[in-house]
């Protein structure tokens, strides 16, 4: 098991994976997470020096990733409806925002479109 | 019980008329359970067990998972991580199913650069076999696994190629060459009859197996300390190559002794200590590039009883272009920058000489090659230049092209090309007695089939030859 940011993975997970389990981080940025600790493409969590792990963590925890990311969205939600515009209403309705159909198939938005959006 | 040998005995000689017809309704009355030869007897054996009473077909099995979104259980216990690939990759030189064939001599030093023994099958000595395993020149496409002993044919080419070889070690030289050719034409098993003479004329050999393996960004790398321009190296590679290199040479190794110290090395070497305790050395992967300098420095000095040396490489395309590796910039790392690709490609451009003779050898492979246009041109224009073509009349680059590579050309300025064929009617047809005689073809070895699967084969590529005759029908 591999501690990185506070979250636990085993060993035979991909690095890149890992990465990408954090919010807000997607392929580009962990392509260049890794590549700037000259970590291959291919390798897995167990097979990192504990310095790299390190490393690791502490670049990850400069970034703005997790909580500090959600925050940044639901903020931007937040200031959509308080300036009430329609965007920000269709979010606290928990509808879809950009102009679909809502007979059907709005499973999507009525699990995101939240004020408090937490995905 | 005589049916086997009989088999063998006949097909050998090639008998006429009388015999031959009576061998061939012998063989065909077989009945179709009692095959001489089967690769496959564990799975067989398997099936044979009697099933569990438990679902009754497997289309309701599937159809029951889907439902219930569940793993079916099939029996038996899965295979553990890396056992399945281990499986796919595992080497099997040897088959007791196949029958011994009688007349097959090994293979000694100097009976790879005899012209007489063109065309003759023979056998890899038992030491041999084992140095080729540990570099892992056999590969598992290859169809050792339905002979007796690993054996194989004598091509004129072969000779060729090791003539030239010989030739160039009397002119303390290293012959720089790329073997090119087709799918399946026998470049990789070319490669293997080199290093089988190299082992034999105790040569040392770094082998790197397949090429793809440094550059599609599945090892380890790392900035080589104060290198300018920057290089990679590649430690946990390095260090299994290293131990490749010290197990298959450990008798010439230990013959010989260090005549530089090297400040660098993590443990001590004092000079005029054994190769074999430097190559030792090499415990962990971070010392592990300093140490294959330092060995290949001391192999490299002139003189001081050190033998020739045979480089080589097998997947030539997949270091003549960029590698999946990154820098820390985030920019592409070209595969000429990694140190080991590089060590090599400086060879084989000559950039680094072998002074005590040997050669460097590159084999092109099909299966799975980059598209190199530069590789191409280069390749095609060394073809020209042995064709006798003018300076003026070579092959150029498109005038508008974007993906040629300079580097790439530029390594491969002076290296000799050799393009494989197929092999020749004479050599085919002995290639076809050897599988008759180890049972694996059940046929009669004349004229007309020796043409028909030579032809079928197109010109008597070896590989197709192969899946012509011997891969028609998976037992």
């Amino acid at each position: 098991m591999v501690f990185i940011l506070g979250v636990n993975f085993h060993e035979q997970k991909l690095v890149k994976k890992a990465l990408e389990t954090f919010y807000a981080l997607g392929p580009q940025i962990s392509a260049r997470v890794m590549a700037k600790h000259y970590i291959h493409p291919r390798a897995k969590m167990g097979t990192l020096p504990p310095k790299t792990v390190t490393a690791l963590t502490a670049e990850l925890s400069s970034m703005t990733i997790e909580s500090e990311a959600r925050k940044i969205v639901q903020d931007n939600i937040k200031r959509l409806r308080d300036m009430g515009t329609y965007r920000g209403r269709r979010h606290a309705m928990g509808l879809p925002v950009r102009g679909q159909n809502t007979r059907t198939q709005i499973a999507t938005a009525k699990r995101l479109n939240k004020v408090e959006r937490a995905g | 019980m005589s049916a086997p040998n009989c088999l063998r005995g006949c097909l050998v000689q090639r008998p006429a008329g009388g015999a031959a017809a009576t061998l061939l309704r012998h063989s065909t009355v077989m009945p179709a359970t009692a095959a001489h030869f089967s690769t496959s007897t564990p799975l067989h054996g398997n099936m044979m067990k009697p099933q569990k009473p438990g679902p009754k077909s497997k289309v309701l099995l599937v159809a029951k998972q889907w439902k219930k979104g569940k793993v079916a259980d099939r029996g038996g216990k899965s295979p553990l991580p890396g056992e399945r690939k281990a499986f796919r990759k595992r080497i099997l030189l040897s088959n007791n199913n196949a029958l011994p064939v009688e007349g097959l001599t090994y293979i000694g030093p100097g009976d790879l650069l005899d012209h007489k023994n063109v065309g003759k099958v023979m056998s890899i000595p038992d030491a041999a076999v084992d140095q080729l395993r540990t570099a892992e020149v056999f590969k598992p496409t290859q169809t050792w696994s339905i002979f007796r002993k690993p054996s194989m044919l004598v091509r004129s080419e072969t000779v060729d190629l090791l003539n030239r070889m010989h030739t160039a070690l009397g002119k303390e030289k290293a012959l720089r060459l790329v073997i090119a050719g087709d799918r399946i034409t026998g470049k990789s098993m070319l490669l293997l009859q080199a290093i089988t003479h190299a082992y034999l004329n105790d040569y040392i050999v770094i082998h790197i197996p397949e090429a793809q393996e440094l550059s599609i960004g599945a090892t380890e790398y790392a900035p080589v300390p104060h290198s300018d321009p920057v290089q990679f190296m590649q430690p946990n590679y390095v260090l299994k190559l290293i131990q490749a290199i010290r197990k298959a040479n450990e008798k010439l190794l230990a013959k010989m002794t260090t005549i530089y110290s090297h400040p660098d090395l993590p443990q001590n070497i004092p000079v005029s200590s054994p190769l074999l305790a430097l190559a030792n050395s090499a415990k962990e992967p971070e010392s592990a590039w300093i140490v294959f300098r330092a060995l290949f420095q001391e192999l490299t000095v002139k003189g001081h009883g050190r033998p020739p040396i045979l480089f080589s490489l097998d997947g030539l395309a997949h270091i003549m272009k960029m590698s999946e590796y990154r820098t820390a910039a985030f920019e592409p790392i070209h595969s000429h920058d990694l140190a080991l690709v590089r060590l090599f490609t400086d060879c084989l451009s000559g950039a680094v000489s072998l002074p005590n003779g040997g050669a460097v050898l590159a084999a092109m492979t099909r299966g799975n090659a980059p598209r190199v246009p530069s590789l191409d041109l280069a390749l095609s224009r060394r073809a020209a230049e042995q064709a006798g073509r003018h300076k003026n009349q070579l092959p150029q680059r498109p005038a508008f092209a974007k993906d040629y590579d300079d580097r790439v050309e530029a390594v491969l300025q002076t290296v000799e090309l050799l393009q494989l064929q197929g092999v020749s009617k004479p050599e085919a047809r002995s290639l076809m007695e050897y599988w008759a005689a180890s049972g694996v073809l059940r046929s009669l070895i004349d004229e007309a089939t020796v043409s028909e699967k030579w032809t079928l084969a197109g010109n008597g590529i070896v590989g197709e030859m192969e899946r012509a005759a011997l891969l028609t029908s998976r037992f």
